[in-house]
């Protein structure tokens, strides 16, 4: 009855705080929170296409795989991204010909089309260079493999439209506009299985076009490249009519086709074709426009997975040096008769692009980035400024600062750090796996201890960074099991409850509590294990193609609990999701219970939530069925009932969704179009667009600690928005007042300090999160007309610093480096810095003037946990610090009175005509004073004088002020001695002042050409401009 | 012939809204009361850390310049335009020294804008188009591409293209964007953020602004003082004599 009662009492409690959600907008007030990026660059992403400008080969865009288009005016050395806020999984880019400063084309959706591969929403174009972009339609093409602009006139185009990869669709084939993209013609269409799959345009005649078609399918399970239907086709007259080029070609069912024209002889077309027979696979030559064809070439080379590397490039100026996707890539200089592998680089070569007016420069594409040749491809060097890095999975430890973990699309498995000196270099990563990588995971307690996999578990390891010990943990199949089926993306999970604990997903759920040493089942085949979606080896069609991308039927997520390892929730390919509450003994299948949710559509997450061990979230999509529509649920009841929380407002498919640990309507969703916020459970969702691209979010993991949300994005690298917790005070309620601050936890003081990074120019740098104090408050409108402005100030109301403050609708941050104000300085030449020192801990407010408004918030700043400095040294660091502080600003009021009178002895010299002895002298001895404080001579490089006072404090002040810890004994007998130098100075001017100035004095009372100086004092002396 | 019809009443209704929103723009912040205003000094304290750096902005309307600042006891000029030729201070030697040809050339041809090219595109020979709306940090803007004349970048013509911001609502600009031209940031796109408009001499001035790359860090200014018509010297615009 007790536990009854615990239970109402605990669902109400969460109702109630469903009650108190917000109707907010979350998009209207995100301000200042900003994503991120940390790459990495080291081993960048697939790139799917490039261009060059026709004239000037510094420009170069390339389009990739899924983190967009980018764009150098370098020659390749660094590349800007330019099309952020769309589609980033890229088919095709084209630079009109007519405008090539200016005017590009993007057609979105990879052609490349693996199992991973994205989707497109139609083609985009610039006239300003990439600044701008207009969507200009063919949004249900999927994706778009060709754009060929007419070179006179820019009206006239033609798409090559691959289309829909898992189903059937009309909107693929050859598309033209002749009104520069308002309306489109589908000029040539087979059937709704095939489609374009390349489009050359005759570089001598625009038209002459030859187009490719391609009748292809993939499902989860399977994979078919080839039919009846896929052929070449040619029209010499832009597109009205067209022929099937075949004279020559094998006869039967053909699959991707590659064709070229050779621009320095267009007659001379090559094909690479993937027919029935083995020996008929390979390169074709025409030499009279297609009408007939040779076979030339079957290499493996040439004939290698023709879905993944149908492309062929001649070179501008000679048509018999052919470069041809693959592999390694080939090339040939002799017509296509024989080829070698291009120069050594990352496998899995998609496009090549000689420099149309140096063919000897050329880039080529590939699942590990992009690469240049200045040798003609012999050899190869990688561009390291492209973040293009295509994540699976990302997951976080605890060290300070943290690390994340994660594996990539064909480039193995890493972990990397948050934070690094001087930003997050190709450096910092440490590689953790092979092959393609998935979910890799820290040991939640020794986060040297890493776990990581290749594709479909083929291999499953256990790392021990700090020994560098490598073992093969996979669960292997026992006497009277059958064989496992992995998914190419299998399932790793550790455990809340036992830092040894590990579960791998198989058809089975396999749980280790020895770190993966032994293994044990505890589910029965959780899938359909439907027999007719087992069938991989068949896969490929005219080409096998037996990877392990199409295994099927296998869990695909699992979850336990971190409120009890007795619940563990498991979802499968095959659309299953199964539970159990008595870690494993029984398992419920709850699938039936999701509303709305088509038939076996695959459960790509689970989240079993921290606010009530009943609570789960589960994700689905049906993007192998053709099914772009997101399917996210919530169950408060253990699976019984499942309520959708998406909203139209979500436009792609989603993968992943993340709940945040302390409010339970704060929700944030990885779709395959960006990220998604929510702060009402789901009522409505917003697009989080802040330096984050429409990329696609794999995988989402929110910092227990940090409360840092980190993004495994699939193709811009890992995106981290480091501290979420302004989200979860957002509410109605903040829209009545004109400011409100946000609770924020003590801030630390950061001790570190180094000597920053080691990254060349041209190498991708990842930004640092800060390590300033982040004051947060919220803005219910804009701030525009009137002044506006922050300060820290004592608990006692007297200032300690002066910042900036935001003034943007939402969430603005103010920066505080923990600095008071630095002191001031004696007048001099030259650099000679002393700067803020660094303030106590303890409490201060944070005050805000808005026009007639003031604002107010206690803060705390704390010194650093870890750090081994005692109280007791700190005191004493801060006692030297300030007796320096003043000792400056001494200085400069002792400098500030050298001049004024020295000012005046030159005034009063320049007006009277007779000089005046006296005057002289006190002008030589002031100046004699001066240069024995302060450095007047010289400049700040090899040329400077020899420091005098002034820049000695300040250099003793500076190394003071900058450490932590006590000042040493040498330093304090340094400033021993420099006091000493200044009780000299002072006397010296005590001499002065006595002897020649107050005969100066007096000479002012007789002649009054000058006035006697007015001495301000020390106060006023320091609200004086700096 | 109708779809002919309707593109040009679109072009018509495009370039009607365009000047109207700049015109707003313009009466927002004074209009025929610039015509007085000869030019401004704006002075600020800029805090670096801690450390205040006094700051004097003159900007005259013949296009004459300069930045003045006051580092560690040190004063200088930053940046200057003497109305032919631009020059800068040398942080090693203190020095002053002459601006690239580019800039000086630039500088000139973008002598005659103020108060700001936008408000007098039309005297200028440039192009103002509205291409859009868009939110700016949570506020509907209209978004105008400024076209001036090209300029001068290693020798060569390039467009010179500034895109503005302004707030649909309270009618001035919160944010300007322009493409880097040349340098290792070639191609990033650089940002100035406007707010805290207060009027002087009737006139309204950003007295805070913002500038950095997009999507990234930003140096902040907030002007304490703005003075119009101020008595300068012309001798603080020339290249000082060595």
């Amino acid at each position: 009855m007790r536990k009854i009662s615990i239970g109402i009492l605990f669902l109400s409690l969460s109702l109630s705080s469903w009650a108190q959600e917000s109707v907010l907008n979350a998009g209207e007030y995100f301000g200042d929170l900003k994503a991120r990026h940390i790459g990495p660059a080291l081993m960048s992403g697939r790139v799917s296409d490039i261009e060059l400008h026709p004239k000037n080969s510094n420009v170069v865009l390339i389009g990739s795989a899924g983190g967009g288009v980018w764009k150098s005016q370098d020659g390749g050395v660094r590349f800007t991204s330019i099309f952020d806020n769309y589609c980033q999984s890229i088919g095709a880019v084209a630079i009109d010909p007519t405008d090539p400063d200016n005017t590009y084309w993007v057609g979105t959706g990879e052609t490349w089309t693996r199992n991973s591969v994205s989707y497109g929403d139609g083609i985009y174009k610039t006239t300003d260079g990439g600044k701008n972009w207009t969507k200009l339609g063919l949004d249900k093409t999927d994706r778009i493999a060709s754009i060929q602009i007419h070179p006179i006139n820019p009206n006239v185009i033609y798409v090559a439209a691959l289309g829909a990869l898992w189903g059937n669709s009309d909107d693929r084939g050859v598309y033209k506009t002749e009104d520069g993209g308002k309306t489109w013609n589908k000029i040539l269409f087979v059937n709704n299985t095939t489609g374009c799959s390349e489009l050359v345009m005759d570089p001598s005649n625009p038209n002459v076009l030859y187009a490719a078609f391609w009748e292809f399918r993939r499902t989860a399970y399977s994979f078919s490249s080839g039919g009846l239907n896929s052929a070449l086709y040619k029209s010499t007259d832009g597109g009205k009519t067209w022929n099937k080029l075949q004279n020559g070609f094998p006869k039967g069912k053909l699959g991707r086709i590659a064709v070229t024209v050779a621009p320095s002889n267009p007659s001379i077309v090559y094909a690479v074709l993937e027919a029935e027979k083995k020996e008929e696979k390979g390169l074709y030559r025409s030499d009279d426009g297609g009408q007939n064809w040779k076979f030339l070439n079957g290499d493996f080379g040439l004939t290698v997975r023709p879905f993944y590397f149908s492309k062929i490039s001649v070179d501008p100026k000679n048509p018999d040096i052919i470069v041809k996707a693959g592999l390694s890539g080939s090339i040939s200089r002799d017509g296509g008769k024989t080829f070698k592998n291009l120069g050594s680089m990352h496998s899995d070569i998609h496009d090549m692009e000689f420099d149309p007016n140096n063919s000897s420069k050329m880039f080529v594409a590939t699942d590990g980035g992009l690469y240049r040749s200045l040798d003609g491809g012999s050899s190869m060097e990688m561009i390291e400024d492209l973040p293009l890095s295509q994540f699976y999975h990302v997951s976080v430890d605890n060290r300070e600062p943290y690390f994340v973990f994660g594996g990539l699309q064909d480039n193995n498995s890493w972990f990397g750090p948050s934070a690094s000196p001087g930003g997050i270099e190709a450096r910092d990563w440490e590689l953790v796996g092979q092959g393609d990588g998935f979910r890799v995971y820290p040991h939640p307690t020794e986060p040297h201890i890493v776990y990581s996999e290749m594709q479909g578990a083929e291999n499953i390891w256990r790392f021990d960074v700090k020994k560098q010990q490598l073992k093969v943990i996979k669960p292997y199949p026992v006497e009277g099991d059958p064989k496992f089926r992995f998914n190419w993306n299998a399932p790793i999970t550790t455990s809340k409850h036992n830092p040894d604990r590990l579960y791998v997903g198989s058809q089975f759920v396999h749980i280790s509590n020895d770190r993966g040493d032994s293994w044990k089942k505890i589910s029965g085949d959780l899938t359909t294990n439907d027999k007719t979606k087992q069938n991989q080896e068949a896969s490929g069609g005219l080409s096998a193609d037996n990877s392990g991308a199409e295994n099927h039927c296998t869990i695909f997520t699992i979850a336990e609990s971190p409120l009890t390892d007795q619940v563990v929730w498991a979802g499968t390919d095959d659309g299953n999701v199964q539970l159990t509450k008595d870690g494993g003994k029984t398992w419920t299948n709850v699938t039936k219970n999701f509303p709305g949710l088509p038939l076996n559509t695959w459960c790509y997450h689970i989240e079993s939530s921290v606010h009530g061990k009943e609570i789960a979230y589960a994700v689905f999509e049906g993007h192998t069925t053709n099914d772009y529509k997101p399917y996210v649920y919530k169950t408060i009841d253990f699976g019984q009932t499942w309520v959708s929380i998406t909203t139209p407002e979500i436009t792609s498919f989603v993968r992943n969704i993340q709940e945040d640990y302390k409010n339970p309507n704060l929700l944030f969703i990885g779709a395959e179009n960006g990220l998604y916020i929510t702060l009402n459970g789901g009522k409505n969702w917003s697009p989080f667009t802040n330096n984050f691209p429409r990329v696609a979010v794999h995988y989402l993991e929110l910092h227990p600690e940090k409360n840092a949300l980190v993004a495994a994005t699939h193709g811009r690298g890992i995106i981290i928005i480091d501290d979420i917790t302004p989200l979860r005070n957002i509410n109605e309620g903040l829209l009545k007042s004109n400011l409100t601050f946000f609770d924020t936890k003590p801030f630390t003081i950061s001790e570190k300090s180094n000597f920053g990074g080691t990254a060349s120019e041209n190498q991708f740098v990842g930004d640092n999160p800060s390590s300033n104090a982040q004051i947060s408050y919220f803005l219910p409108r804009r701030h525009t007309f009137g002044k506006m402005t922050a300060e820290i100030v004592e608990m006692n109301g007297n200032l300690v610093a002066k910042l900036e403050a935001g003034k943007q609708k939402g969430i603005n941050t103010i920066s505080w480096g923990f600095n008071g104000l630095a002191p001031k300085v004696a007048k001099g030449k030259g650099w000679s810095f002393a700067g803020a020192p660094t303030v106590k801990a303890g409490k201060y407010k944070v005050k805000i003037t808005k026009g007639n408004e003031v604002f107010e918030k206690e803060i705390e700043v704390q010194y650093d946990q870890t750090s081994s400095f005692t109280i007791v040294e700190r005191t004493e660091q801060q006692k030297v610090t300030k007796e320096l502080f003043d000792l400056i600003q001494d200085l400069a009021y002792f400098v500030y009175q050298i001049d004024l009178w020295d000012e005046k002895a030159e005034e009063f010299q320049k007006k009277n005509s007779a000089p005046n002895k006296t005057v002289a002298k006190l002008g030589e001895e002031l100046d004699a004073l001066r240069n024995k404080v302060v450095v007047t001579t010289g400049d700040n490089y090899v040329g400077a004088a020899e420091p005098q006072l002034k820049e000695k404090l300040n250099d003793i002040y500076g190394t003071i002020a900058s450490y932590y810890g006590a000042p040493s004994s040498t330093q304090l007998e340094n400033i021993a001695s420099l006091k000493k130098d200044f009780d000299n100075a002072k006397a010296t001017f005590e001499k002065i002042k006595a002897g020649s100035l107050k005969a100066f004095e007096k000479e002012l009372t007789k002649n009054k050409t000058v006035q006697v100086p007015v001495l301000i004092s020390f106060e006023e002396f320091l609200k004086l401009e700096k | 012939m109708l779809c002919l019809f309707l593109i040009g009443m679109n072009c018509l209704s495009f370039s009607q809204n365009v000047d109207e929103i700049i015109s707003s723009y313009y009466e927002t912040i004074g209009g025929k009361k610039w015509d007085a205003i000869n030019g401004m000094r704006m002075t600020a304290n800029v805090d670096q850390g801690g450390m205040t750096i006094p700051v004097e902005v003159v900007s005259m309307r013949d296009g004459r310049s300069f930045t003045k600042v006051t580092f560690m006891g040190n004063t200088m000029t930053m940046a200057a335009f003497d109305g032919k030729k631009s020059w800068t201070t040398n942080f090693m030697t203190m020095e002053p020294e002459e601006s690239p040809a580019d800039d000086s050339e630039n500088a000139r041809r973008m002598a005659n804008e103020f108060p700001n090219g936008l408000v007098k595109y039309k005297d200028l020979g440039y192009t103002a188009s509205l291409i859009g709306s868009e939110k700016i940090e949570g506020t509907d803007c209209h978004k105008i591409k400024l076209e001036k004349k090209s300029m001068l970048v290693e020798g060569k013509e390039v467009p010179n293209v500034e895109y503005y911001y302004i707030d649909k609502e309270s009618n001035v600009p919160l944010l300007v964007e322009t493409e880097i031209s040349s340098g290792e940031m070639k191609g990033k796109i650089s940002q100035t953020k406007f707010s805290d408009y207060q009027e002087v001499n009737g006139v309204f001035f950003p007295f805070y602004n913002a500038s950095g790359l997009k999507d990234g860090e930003s140096q902040t200014i907030q002007f304490e003082k703005i003075e119009v018509n101020p008595t300068v010297e012309d001798s603080m615009f020339a290249f000082p004599k060595k």
